[in-house]
């Protein structure tokens, strides 16, 4: 992702604000607008309540927009995630909707990954590619889950509208996921799978996740429903449940291995994400599910546009300096 | 079960409301208390140990009775200069701040301030730190670095005050020996930077790294920035911005006569965290494991907050 110069510096030293509204970041090294901060938290918390998402792939990129250096944002947004998704896993397991022995696998897979995803950030900063990298993971998987999500939420208002209800979940069906070894049963889920799938993929999750500055719930919730045919009622609990841990990881391993996780800067995304998403949360409830749907593919898209348009155009100036990492 | 939430929850709360309080509250309150405080000593040699120790004191030059202005045979003129504050301190409020550069010509011959017979030039440096400069082209419709050179050591802050333009005080050579101005700014390449790269290319880099620093505020120029405000006194002021990077900064004040260096003088200013702002960084450099349980801490804290006020709600 490149930085936006000009419009970058509202969000510094503010002028006309005074000393108070302005807050030195201790690991950015950066005075930033406090309001300008909090708001930008409530407004992807917002967003993030109305649409049950954990906002990360919208917050870590306005985060670099921003002017934050994109290894902090990636590292700071892993705890603010975390903060969101507790509040979250705590809901979904007073209503008995978490497989806890689910989760633990995939969050076994997920902490694996994320440790290769941090140690992928600290290589890939050393030799200049980080930003690049990030910019080219966003388009990919938000282009693709963007995509398959706008044609299934137009499909589905499609047939809503025609009065059919369309079954998320067809059970009985068996695909390959089904027949590896080491299979194991889960009993919340009804399900007797291998394991080496939801491992995987709480592997794939968690370096993406750690990489990225997401909770990766966007790849893990359809990867729960159409590969492990997990029933639909108990997918957001086990995802949030495994965020939770996954993140927490990641964020201790940013913090260790690349001292890229700004307290401050988190305290304030959090404090603007929970205000945020208690109002999104009431808005949302006022629209249906596939509109819901729709409207998501539509924002996912256009942060995936926004970011593929500052990887084909002409930066402002070819060159580009950054602090040496690594070998001091 | 869930009593044990519940302690939790408030314990966590608790936490959490303490850190706000402290990161938003009482840091400005800190601030508020140490900005009338006195100012740091102002003429202690032992600040500048790289300095001669000079006794007279700046406002002694003013005192002075006026002598015979183109007496030839007098005594030759030096320079001695000051920062109206040798330690800024980067606090969580630190938004930049102004830094007063101001000094004094021993026996100045000069009749009055516009006289013109003087030229000051000061220069402000930060530390030399490691820095790599990158290139992008277009490699199959996407922009990506492709040439890179890491510089062994750039200053990280570099600021020219003058009384007039560079090249009408003096010639380039005498500029290129003292390090002055943004073209001999003082850059060294690591070791084996030749391969792949040739000369012009470096030159170019050096460039660009001067023209990006210029665009962060961190490499500043100003061609009238220093004023004769007396026959031999002189002030100029700079604003380190937000963005300056922590650590001491040299001041150096040069004083020219017809184009050449009669006298120099240097100053340091240190620019160190403090507060808050220092205990984090500290935390999080020195105990980088610890700072991350700790924000994992406050992550769930908020989080178990947010989701007690959400089920009260409902």
């Amino acid at each position: 992702m490149h930085k936006v110069a000009p419009g970058a510096g509202a969000f510094y030293a503010g002028a006309g604000f005074g000393s108070v509204m302005n807050l030195y970041l201790p690991i950015a090294e950066m005075s930033v607008n406090v309001f300008a901060f909090l708001g930008m938290g409530g407004a992807v918390g917002f967003l993030s309540g109305m649409f049950g998402v954990g906002g990360g792939f919208l917050m870590t990129p306005l985060l670099i927009f921003s002017g934050i250096p994109a290894a902090i944002a990636v590292g700071t947004e892993a705890a603010q995630i975390l903060a969101s998704s507790v509040s979250g896993a705590i809901a979904q397991w007073r209503r008995n909707n978490v497989d806890v022995k689910l989760g633990t696998v995939l969050l076994s897979g997920g902490i694996v990954g994320a440790a290769a995803g941090v140690e992928a950030v600290k290589l890939l900063r050393q030799i200049g590619q980080f930003d690049l990298f990030v910019s080219i993971a966003y388009v990919t998987f938000l282009g693709i889950i963007g995509v398959l999500m706008l044609i299934e939420s137009a499909k589905a208002m499609r047939q809503a509208r025609h009065g059919k209800v369309m079954s998320m979940r067809r059970p009985g069906q068996h695909n390959w996921v089904h027949k590896m070894p080491l299979r194991m049963r889960f009993h919340r889920s009804k399900l007797y799978i291998s394991i080496i799938p939801p491992f995987a993929i709480g592997m794939l999750v968690g370096f993406l996740g750690a990489i990225m500055g997401v909770g990766g719930g966007f790849i893990m919730v359809p990867a729960m429903i159409y590969l492990l045919r997990v029933p639909t009622n108990v997918v957001v609990g086990t995802s949030l449940f495994q965020i939770v841990f996954v993140t927490g990881a990641t964020t201790i391993l940013h913090a260790a291995q690349n001292k890229s996780v700004d307290v401050t800067l988190a305290l304030l995304l959090m404090i603007g994400g929970v205000v945020g998403a208690q109002l999104g949360a009431a808005a949302g409830q006022k629209l249906k599910g596939e509109q819901l749907r729709f409207l998501l593919a539509g924002l996912v898209l256009l942060v995936c546009v926004r970011i593929g348009w500052g990887l084909v155009t002409a930066p402002s100036d070819e060159y580009s300096i950054s602090d040496a990492i690594g070998s001091h | 079960m869930k009593i044990n939430w519940r302690v939790l929850r408030g314990f966590l709360g608790a936490v959490l409301i303490i850190v706000a309080a402290a990161l938003l509250i009482g840091v400005e309150i800190a601030e508020a208390q140490r900005r009338p405080g006195p100012e740091p000593p102002v003429r202690s040699p032992a600040v500048a140990p790289k300095q001669p120790v000079r006794s007279a004191p700046v406002a002694q030059a003013e005192t002075r009775p006026p002598q015979p202005v183109p007496a030839e045979a007098g005594p030759r003129e030096t320079v001695q200069a000051d920062v109206s504050s040798r330690s800024v301190s980067v606090t969580s409020s630190f938004t930049g701040t102004e830094i007063v550069v101001f000094g004094a010509v021993d026996h100045s011959r000069q009749t009055t301030a516009e006289s013109g017979l003087y030229d000051v030039v000061i220069v402000l440096e930060g530390t030399p730190t490691r820095l790599v400069a990158r290139r992008k082209s277009n490699v199959a419709g996407i922009w990506i670095n492709t040439h890179s050179i890491t510089f062994e050591s750039v200053p990280s802050y570099y600021a020219i005050l003058s009384t007039r333009p560079l090249d009408d005080i003096t010639n380039p050579l005498v500029l290129r020996e003292n390090d002055i101005g943004f073209e001999y700014v003082r850059m060294t390449p690591v070791q084996g930077w030749e391969t792949g790269v040739t000369t012009a290319e470096l030159q170019e880099f050096a460039e660009a790294v001067v023209r990006l620093k210029q665009k962060d505020g961190l490499y500043v120029q100003e061609e009238y920035g220093v004023v004769f405000i007396g026959r031999s006194l002189f002030r100029a002021s700079v604003n380190l911005p937000a963005n300056v990077p922590v650590g001491p900064l040299d001041v150096r004040v040069y004083l020219f006569r017809d184009g050449q260096i009669i006298s120099t003088y240097t100053a340091r200013v240190r620019l160190e965290r403090e507060g808050l702002e220092l205990l984090l960084h500290n935390f999080a450099f020195n105990q980088p494991l610890l700072y991350g349980i700790f924000t994992v801490t406050i992550a769930v804290g908020a989080g178990l907050v947010a989701s007690a006020a959400f089920k009260r709600r409902q």
